[in-house]
């Protein structure tokens, strides 16, 4: 038995009241303080698009934006973001119009089972604001000059790091990012 | 996990006291260490005091003489990327660059960067001894598997 187990059991939850942006629709919400994005996503909402891998940010498949910027899902307490604007897979596509991004992985047939690909999505239009940001990744050449940074092959394998793909469908994936991006 | 409380500090003075007034709290940062050793029964807080939004802590300025004060809620990505940072301090954009993912540098802040606790897989797994974790218990680390372990 974990050792944090016996005082969870006779300890009542705690609710808290937030109030969250999704995918451009307000939500509030009445929360215990241990849920995390990922399952008020999925298990409070229904938005089962971002996935749970390993629950422990090692994995990527629960990417989701907070604030415009690419996050686990898992490791994001719901109530410290309150307030906050989330955008998840299913918030990507403009009505019927699909993500370049979600275009890119479909014609370079960037998936094989699938379970990754919205962590994949949604972490790589975080990773292409970073670019045009100007931030630098761990093989940028040199971190100390200005501008965006040229989008190799290589900075994409970087920048992705942290998104795994089980079926190693990553040499598709390189080139459908390097193809939405250009 | 264990029931918390939860608060958000808005200045330093009333982090400190929420943190003085409550019993078992721990401040939180980008969550990317705490959350996760919550959820395995290492860390087991009654009060989480959120500080994030702590007025002020946000920021990278200059000092009088030259250098940069690094707020303790800046984000790693905020620090990796902070133009003075990759001009005058090229190594520890490059160090921050090294960690962790992009996810999780977007999340992870300065200040829980320094105190996170040691990534010791033993710590982390509550059905082993630890130390650390329980003074006294044992340490596997000293005969059993130990790779890329390191006591400096």
């Amino acid at each position: 038995m974990a050792e944090g187990d016996d005082r969870a059991r006779i300890e009542p939850p705690v609710l808290a009241e937030i109030t969250l942006r999704i995918n451009g629709t307000e939500h509030e919400l009445t929360i215990d303080t241990r849920t995390s994005l990922l399952d008020l996503l999925r298990e409070h909402l229904d938005l089962t698009g971002a996935k749970k891998g390993c629950d422990h940010g090692q994995c990527g498949a629960c990417t989701i934006l907070i604030d415009g910027r690419r996050a686990n899902g898992c490791l994001a307490l719901a109530v410290a973001h309150d307030g906050a604007a989330i955008t998840t897979v299913e918030g990507l596509a403009d009505g019927g119009e699909l993500h370049a991004l979600q275009r890119a992985f479909i014609e370079h047939d960037a998936f094989q089972c699938g379970y990754c690909t919205p962590g994949q999505l949604c972490s790589a239009v975080g990773m292409l604001e970073e670019v045009r940001a100007g931030w630098p990744s761990a093989v940028t050449p040199r971190v100390n000059t200005s501008g965006p940074p040229e989008l190799t092959d290589a900075e994409i394998r970087e920048r992705m790091s942290g998104n795994l793909c089980r079926c190693g469908a990553y040499v598709n994936i390189v080139p459908a990012i390097a193809d939405a991006a250009a | 996990m264990r029931p918390f409380r939860f608060a958000r500090a808005s200045d330093a003075e009333q982090a400190v006291a929420l943190f003085n007034n409550a019993s078992e709290p721990r401040f939180l940062g980008g969550g990317t260490n705490l959350v996760d050793l919550m959820r395995v029964g290492v860390e087991t807080p009654a009060v989480l005091i959120d500080v994030n939004h702590v007025e002020g802590h946000d920021l990278i300025e200059e000092i009088a003489g030259g250098g940069l004060r690094i707020g303790a809620a800046v984000t790693n990505s905020d620090l990796a990327a902070d133009a003075r940072v990759r001009e005058r301090y090229p190594v520890l954009s490059e160090a921050v660059l090294h960690g962790a993912s992009g996810q999780l540098r977007n999340l992870a802040t300065v200040g829980g960067n320094l105190l996170q606790r040691t990534r010791c897989a033993y710590f982390s797994d509550v059905t082993k001894p630890c130390n650390k974790r329980r003074p006294g218990t044992g340490c596997p680390a000293r005969e059993g598997h130990h790779y890329n372990h390191a006591i400096i």
